[in-house]
């Protein structure tokens, strides 16, 4: 057995329902180095990392800690092994001090036993300064940026005396700046003997930071690279292979004098995203790509009025939108189709007849003020049956549907306003193969009638497949456009990484 | 210097809104009443809000807690031990004896209020709801809505009392008991955990603390507390009337929101905010009195001003918000 070795995760198979995710996959993490694992969304490394952090069981395989087989049943029983996880998503209590974040629940106390503010004040600073890191210890959190607050979170680690640090996406949302800071602080960790799995879709930070690379595809090993060995390109091609993509679809063709119907000028809100520009004609489809925190959800929720931005000009068919708000926008004939389809795309215990005309009640009232049960009813089966809404009946409520039917009754309902600017975040997460193809042949229609659609997207097939041109937007900036069809899927993700 | 001058006027930031309104109070009540100031008045007020007052430190303590804790069963909880007690006394048992009962009783209903929210998952204003009619309920059957009087001398000193001739104990008990829960949540672990579990629980269990223990611990205390506040009350009165802390735990969550406690978000709120909230109540009731306000308006007026402190708060919060 190797000595150096310190995580030895082997011929690990997963699986959910049936579908294999994971096939003996192999991961070794040597002492003191930085390791990172990477693979195109559904590759199977968030799986694999759940997997360690003990959220998901293995169906076959071994976990090895220090040469000793474990058996990780819950995140609680991490700690004894010296793993410690920073997620993507934070998790510091906002109304407590820096220091005290750093030493949650690890209270330095005095000889009584009490909780000594002041020594745990000193020992954060003498951790901050060490990590040359320059946060008051005595500030509350609540007034960090998000890059501080990550630095808090994995300084919390070393004060566990973690020997194994995983980080998931930790530069996603750091600007340049900051990233050096980071990439410092990695360094320094290393020095003091700690071991680092970086998970990450960014090709340039994980050729910088990392000692060697583990990159799954479709479940399976699929390359393996020691620093200074290997360049980008080698990393994209494990990733997606080397296969090019060859859509079923004619690309959309749009008219040249189609009316422009959204236009983006200098599209800011200071720390999600700055000076887009974007235009949309009648009856396009116009991709727009990024990783997470590129700033997608967010450009497409300022448009619609769900969050304010800074400055910068809306201008829908030619005409200046100076405060949008989601009733003005319905009103001017756009729907938005959200990320969160469980939070706030529809309300899961009515039936799919309420949910397909949420949003248009107002105009399913009869002669009174009540509703005209028969126009609904007429209305939404239409919709449903267009959608091709696997369901018993109308009158089925949405929750019991899968995902995939989910999604369909909630384009639906955006459909049903009669968008002519139709905009959509990740409109196929967790929806699968099938269901994706019958909403891709929906927009295409609804895009033929005129609409025009903008996709926000971080699965490049669907933009490849679906879009006339696709914005690529990097750090809350629009690196680049492209038309989909001189593109491959290993352009593509070359350019966003 | 410059640093602790920054440090001391932070602190009192927070408090700014409170703080600004008993300064006005205190500006403009002696031009009212001159006998707003006199030791006796202000010794009234303590002994006044003693009550919601010392019931407000565990209701603080379980809304930080977050995820929705709250405990409104503390009226029902009062009511039931201090009827208990008040019995035994009567009966002829020994007052020692029938405290220790009182809070006995007021520890086991908080136990199972924390059994409900903690092990069952029972959102904290259901699990507390049935306590509260649970126990008003077995009071009501004790007490035939009847009232108790002629408890033991000896009783009656803790609420009847005074230390160097003029300070009434129940004044002291409240200020002893907030001193106490302030360095309570400010210097040990278990403190510092409530504010951890409040602030992110699962932030607090990856750092290997047992939320569970704590919330335990915080309803425990907060019944036990409230059994306390009755007990003193009880003694204060020489009564023990059916009706005993009746709205006592809109009192006490009043109290802790004007104090500052954040009713949405846990890990929010601190004693001295508490205090100064349950001041704030009493100062009221106290100069509607002094100008001879009909007791009628007074509910008026103070739900008026809860939602004026908390409007204030908003607007400071924001502000602050903005600044950073």
């Amino acid at each position: 057995m190797d000595q150096n070795i310190i995580v030895n995760m082997k011929d690990i198979t997963m699986s959910f329902s049936g579908n294999k995710v994971l096939k003996s996959v192999n991961f070794q993490l040597r002492r003191g180095e930085v390791h990172s694992l990477m693979g195109a969304n559904g590759a199977g490394k968030s799986t694999l990392v759940k997997i360690l952090n003990g959220i998901y069981h293995p169906v076959s395989g071994t976990i090895e800690i220090d040469g000793t087989p474990v058996n990780i049943k819950s995140p609680g029983d991490t700690e004894q092994y010296g793993l410690a996880f920073v997620h993507q998503e934070l998790n510091v209590c906002i109304d407590m001090t820096v220091a005290e974040n750093m030493y949650l629940g690890n209270w330095i106390t005095d000889k009584r036993g009490l909780y000594d503010r002041k020594a745990t004040s000193a020992k954060a600073k003498e951790l901050l300064d060490m990590m040359g890191v320059s946060i008051d210890p005595d500030a509350k959190v609540r007034s960090l940026r998000t890059a501080e607050k990550q630095v808090i979170e994995i300084l919390k680690t070393l004060t566990k005396d973690a020997k194994v640090v995983v980080l998931d996406e930790p530069t996603s949302s750091l600007n340049e700046k900051e990233k050096e800071n980071f990439f410092l602080i990695v360094d320094k960790m290393k020095q003091r003997g700690v071991s680092i799995i970086f998970i990450s879709h960014f090709l340039e930070d994980v050729i910088q930071i990392s000692d060697r690379v583990t990159v799954l595809k479709d479940g399976v090993n699929n390359g393996a690279f020691t620093a200074g060995s290997f360049t980008k390109d080698d990393l994209i091609t494990a990733m997606m292979g080397r296969k090019l993509e060859n859509s079923d679809y004619e690309v959309i063709q749009v008219k040249e004098d189609a009316p422009v119907v959204l236009e983006l000028k200098d599209f800011t809100s200071a720390k999600k995203f700055q000076n887009i520009n974007l235009q949309i004609q009648e009856g396009d489809i116009v991709g727009v790509c990024g990783l997470l925190g590129a700033g997608k959800t967010e450009i497409a929720r300022a448009v619609f009025g769900l969050d304010s931005y800074d400055s910068g000009d809306i201008l829908l068919f030619g005409k200046r939108m100076a405060k949008p708000r989601p009733d003005k926008m319905i009103e001017n004939k756009v729907a938005l189709l959200t990320e969160e389809r469980k939070l706030e795309g529809f309300v899961p215990l009515l039936s799919i007849r309420e949910n397909i005309t949420l949003s248009i009640i107002e105009r399913m009232r009869g002669k009174g003020r009540a509703i005209d049960r028969k126009k609904q009813q007429e209305h939404s089966q239409r919709f449903a049956e267009q959608m091709k809404v696997k369901m018993s009946g109308i009158e089925q409520s949405v929750v019991s549907l899968s995902g995939g039917n989910q999604q369909k009754v909630v384009i639906a309902k955006c459909l049903s306003s009669e968008p002519r600017l139709f905009l959509l975040d990740e409109p196929t997460r967790g929806v699968d193969v099938y269901a994706k193809s019958e909403i891709y042949k929906i927009l295409r229609n609804a895009a033929e009638a005129g609409t025009a659609i903008l996709i926000f997207s971080s699965e490049l097939e669907e933009l490849l497949e679906n879009c006339s041109k696709i914005i690529i937007l990097k750090k809350g900036s629009v690196s680049g456009i492209v038309n989909a069809a001189e593109m491959t899927k290993n352009d593509l993700m070359g350019l966003i990484g | 210097m410059q640093n602790e001058l920054k440090k001391i006027r932070k602190y009192f930031s927070e408090d700014a809104v409170r703080l600004g309104i008993i300064a006005v109070f205190l500006i403009v009540m002696p031009f009212v009443s001159p006998y707003f100031l006199k030791t006796k008045n202000i010794m009234n007020i303590l002994q006044n809000i003693s009550l919601q007052g010392i019931t407000a430190i565990g209701m603080t303590m379980v809304i930080i807690t977050g995820s929705g804790g709250i405990d409104i069963s503390v009226g029902g909880v009062l009511a039931l031990s201090v009827w208990v007690a008040a019995l035994m006394m009567k009966s002829g048992v020994s007052w020692v004896l029938a405290v220790a009962v009182a809070i006995l009783i007021a520890a086991f209903c908080g136990m199972v209020n924390a059994f409900s929210v903690g092990i069952m998952k029972i959102p904290p204003m259901i699990a507390t709801l049935a306590m509260m009619y649970m126990t008003r309920g077995l009071q009501t059957v004790i007490s035939h809505g009847s009232t108790l009087n002629g408890l033991p001398e000896q009783f009656q000193y803790i609420g009847q009392g005074m230390v160097f001739g003029a300070i009434p104990i129940p004044a002291i008990l409240i200020v002893l008991l907030y001193i106490v829960a302030a360095w309570f949540m400010n210097k040990t672990v278990t403190g510092r955990n409530i504010y951890a579990i409040g602030g992110n629980p699962e932030a607090a269990r990856v750092a290997g603390i047992k939320n569970n223990h704590v919330i335990f611990f915080c309803y425990i205390a907060c019944s036990v507390l409230a059994a306390i506040a009755g007990l003193i009350f009880i003694a204060r009165m020489d009564s023990a009337p059916a009706t005993v802390a009746n709205n006592l735990e809109m009192k006490a969550i009043m109290g802790a929101v004007i104090g500052g406690t954040s009713v949405t978000f846990g890990g929010k709120g601190k004693m001295m905010g508490t205090f100064l909230g349950v001041v704030i109540v009493g100062l009221i009731s106290n100069a509607l009195d002094l100008m001879g306000v009909s007791a009628y308006y007074q509910q008026f007026i103070q739900g008026a001003l809860v939602l004026v402190v908390v409007f204030l708060e908003a607007v400071r919060t924001r502000r602050e918000a903005r600044r950073s």
